[in-house]
């Protein structure tokens, strides 16, 4: 064995602990970079030789570098991800509804137990135009409850609806950024490379999609393959598929795929999983609830209303306004009477009479057509409300913490550890200072092996 | 497990800290376990209802403390006619034992007249502008003073009504008359003409609902006289009808110490409870026209004291008797009406108590648990903020040289 070869050894050495000191600081300067996956110096001992009868190894050889990742945790926080995002989207539109169901001086409730009191007082008098108006202004304060009902409800799914046109804005500009990576990711794959921070850009980039959106990834020979969960493609190659918005007919913003076909109800994770699922069924629910109770009681008291006569004995004439046909009514229902006189309180056409009121007061316990009295009607109402924030808010904190400990397990296969990387700094600075040991012991013996020739000379 | 960074924990362990924390806060500061529908949606919706319970029992307890003034007014008035009545009768009892003395006579006819008057004062109480004893046709006196005959504002010797004047669809034309204590009411229907009316009275006298001899006919001046026979105590016409105008007493023919009884027999009932309705009035007929007719009883002992004898006297003044006993007896249901509001109002008072402690026990929170909960998550929260600024900082460089 020659000197030539012991020096070429401890320069591969030098070569080696370098290489791992640079993937060391790498680490270290990335250690709060989001999406980074630490790496790994590959060192591989460098083939033996033969010498005559003994086998002397050469050292070792940096192969290269690779990233510790781990693909199922990484599907699994992009699921969780989805879930987590689609539940978001839902509490926050839930919790912006409930303050207009919830108890108040102004609440739906409130103002029907107001109509009938005000209703039962003017049964003391029937006369008394001060309790007339009141009976008046009580119906026009439940008719600015329903109105305003309704309203919050529309404005909450027109907002939704808006967001839906900038989710799908998003996710195409995602998809053309996974796409342009594409290329990058299979060549590499192609060379034997780890994916290194190409992946992680990619990587993160999906996770930004799966935040809007449920979607499928699959690793293939032209990088990754992305679809939503009803199969349509979203990136094949360097190919991105942009979805399309349009309005539907009954007003809304449709989701389309390349070819035109309406994907919208297969987009169930996500931000836009969520508001699409808000707007199209819970709130819509919501507001069928709201209409019915609306169109219902008015359309009960404008009966109990006709069978009496008003202040001039003329027969009863409608109380409310509202829409023939259930949708529409809460926001549409108002007071057909302004003249509080036209109130039919008498049974027997003098205008000293409450007969009629009795009629009008048996409202409150009397069952609408939907089976329900007004009040329990609304109870139900503010039940359903509540249910789904309930439930929103319940599935928002598991996948929260469900997350939280994904992420740490990704975070313990593929994160950086400040202690674990200081403690490579002093091995490979130890490796470093030990090949240069020997690097500076192979210069002295050759300055020995050249002085020989020189003083034998001499 | 590698543990590469502590800090998405720490973050999420303070999160928590601080959101009890807030909560806890809040119940102690809103006294309510329930803030949000989502809190506990099954409690929020059973709130609903219970809040509407408690509004009905607080009109229960208004519509109590409205109509028991009316109905210890109406009370207090029958208390006074039954007073008068005893008067009355005290004084026929005199006349009729006066030796025939006339003048004696004549000044205890002043004197019932006297009491005739308190009692048509009182029956025309009001409170607050509703008359209590004219059933629901409350807005006007019920008792007013009767004469044998109206005529009607339309109809004129140059443009006279005929039999065959159609009259308004609608309207209503009230006969009450003084003598039998009641009244006739007709509502005209399409096509009907004076002649319907004029047959309709005639259907009213058959059936004693008016006096004997009440007609309807057209007068010299074309217009409609509605008359009953001169030996009566007289009527009280009322008409919306726009064909006849308005029906005027003629003013020669008013009836002394007569009065007719014009408001009706409906009787308004006020929701004191879920499953009690209270009557607030007694109708003018049913306390003192119809059967014993009060207000007749002493308009015939004045007349018996005017030009009668003293076997009229006592007959007239044993009439007032019967009208006192039934007037007494109307009493009766209204002071058991007065006493149910006076126990009711206990009962609502209680069943707003019970009302409260339910709402408090649906949503409201228990404050020492709450102030517990509060110190808790104070102590919690100092802990997780004190083990993440001790725990963050380290790591193997801060040891290294």
């Amino acid at each position: 064995m020659s000197l030539n070869t012991s020096l070429t050894t401890a320069v591969q050495s030098l070569n080696a602990a370098s290489g791992a000191l640079q993937i060391t600081n790498n680490n270290i300067a990335n250690a709060n970079t989001a999406g980074y996956t630490r790496q790994v110096a590959v060192l591989q001992a460098a083939a033996s030789s033969s010498d005559g009868n003994s086998s002397l190894g050469n050292g070792v050889v940096l192969e290269g570098y690779q990233s510790v990742r781990d693909e199922l945790l990484q599907t699994q926080i992009q699921q969780e991800t989805q879930a987590q995002s689609g539940a978001n989207a839902q509490l926050s539109s839930l919790q912006a509804i409930e303050p207009t169901f919830t108890t108040s001086t102004t609440d739906i409730g409130t103002e029907m137990s107001a109509v009938f009191s005000s209703i039962s007082s003017l049964s003391t008098n029937p006369a008394s135009s001060t309790l007339q108006q009141a009976v008046l202004t009580a119906g026009q304060n439940l008719a600015t409850a329903f109105n305003t009902a309704s309203s919050t409800l529309t404005a909450q799914q027109s907002g939704l609806n808006t967001q839906v046109t900038q989710d799908v804005s998003e996710i195409n500009q995602l998809t053309k950024q996974i796409a342009a990576l594409n290329p990058q990711l299979a060549q590499l794959k192609a060379t034997g490379q780890d994916g290194g921070t190409v992946q992680d850009q990619a990587d993160q980039l999906v996770l930004k999609l799966s935040a809007l959106t449920n979607v499928s990834v699959t690793q293939t020979d032209n990088g990754e393959t992305l679809t939503t969960g009803g199969g349509t493609p979203l990136v094949v190659g360097s190919q991105s598929f942009a979805l399309q918005t349009t309005t539907g007919t009954d007003g809304m913003q449709h989701v389309l795929d390349q070819s035109g076909d309406d994907i919208t109800s297969s987009l169930t994770g996500g931000d836009l999983g969520g508001t699409i699922q808000t707007r199209d069924t819970a709130i819509p629910g919501l507001l069928t609830q709201l209409d019915t109770l609306a169109n219902q009681f008015a359309t009960a008291m404008n009966a109990a209303q006709a069978k009496g006569y008003d202040q001039n004995g003329v027969a009863g004439t409608n109380l409310y306004t509202v829409s023939s046909s259930v949708s529409g009514s809460a926001s549409t229902i108002k007071m057909a009477i302004t003249d509080p006189a036209l109130i039919a309180s008498s049974s027997d056409g003098t205008s000293g009479s409450n007969g009629n009121l009795a009629n009008l007061s048996a409202m409150q316990t009397t069952k609408l057509a939907s089976g329900k009295t007004p009040g329990d009607a609304y109870a139900s109402l503010v039940y359903q409300v509540g249910s789904l924030t309930s439930s929103a808010n319940a599935e928002s904190t598991a996948t929260t913490a469900s997350l939280l400990q994904l992420n740490d397990q990704l975070s313990s296969v593929s994160g950086v550890s400040i202690n674990e990387e200081a403690a490579n700094l002093i091995t490979f600075q130890q490796s470093y200072e030990a090949a240069a040991r020997v690097v500076s012991t192979i210069q002295a013996l050759f300055s020995v092996t050249m002085s020989m020739g020189t003083a034998a000379a001499e | 497990m590698r543990v590469t960074n502590m800090l998405s924990d720490v973050q999420y362990a303070m999160q928590q800290s601080q959101q009890n924390l807030a909560d806890a806060e809040q119940q102690v500061s809103t006294g309510l376990r329930v803030n949000n529908l989502s809190d506990d949606p099954t409690a929020s919706a059973n709130m609903v209802t219970s809040l509407a319970s408690s509004a009905s029992v607080d009109q229960y307890t208004k519509n109590v403390t409205s109509v028991l003034p009316q109905m210890q007014t109406a009370d207090s008035a029958i208390s006074s006619i039954v007073t008068s009545l005893n008067s009355a009768i005290t004084l026929g009892t005199s006349g009729a034992s006066s030796n025939g003395v006339t003048a004696n006579k004549q000044s205890i006819a002043t004197q019932v007249e006297t009491v005739l008057s308190s009692v048509i004062s009182q029956a025309n109480t009001a409170y607050q502008g509703v008359y209590v004893f004219g059933g629901t046709a409350s807005t006007t006196p019920p008792f007013v003073a009767a004469s044998t005959t109206y005529t009607s504002s339309q109809g004129s010797a140059a443009s006279p009504l005929t039999s065959s004047t159609a009259l308004t669809a609608g309207s209503v034309t009230t006969i009450s008359d003084a003598t039998t204590g009641e009244s006739m009411t007709f509502k005209a229907a399409a096509g009907d003409t004076v002649a319907t009316l004029q047959s309709a009275i005639t259907s009213a006298v058959s059936a004693g609902t008016l006096s004997a001899g009440t007609t309807a006919t057209i007068n010299a001046h074309g217009q409609l006289s509605i008359a009953t026979n001169s030996s009566a105590t007289g009527i009280v016409v009322n008409s919306n009808d726009e064909a006849l105008g308005s029906m005027t007493a003629v003013a020669s023919t008013k009836v002394a110490n007569a009065y007719a009884y014009v408001g009706n027999s409906n009787v308004n009932s006020v929701q004191v409870g879920d499953s009690l309705n209270v009557a607030t009035n007694i109708s003018g007929s049913q306390l003192l026209t119809s059967g014993s007719n009060a207000i007749a009883s002493l308009t015939g002992l004045i007349t018996a004291l005017q030009s009668g004898t003293s076997t009229d006297i006592g007959t007239a003044t044993a009439a007032v008797s019967a009208a006192l006993s039934a007037v007494g007896q109307q009493r009766i249901p209204l002071d058991n009406t007065i006493s149910q509001l006076n126990s009711q109002e206990s009962y609502l008072s209680q069943e707003t108590l019970t009302l409260t402690t339910a709402q408090t026990s649906l949503v409201g929170a228990n404050i020492a648990d709450a102030a517990t909960n509060l110190s808790n998550a104070e102590i919690d929260n100092s802990a997780v903020l004190a083990a993440a600024a001790k725990a963050m900082p380290e790591n193997l460089l801060k040891y290294l040289q």
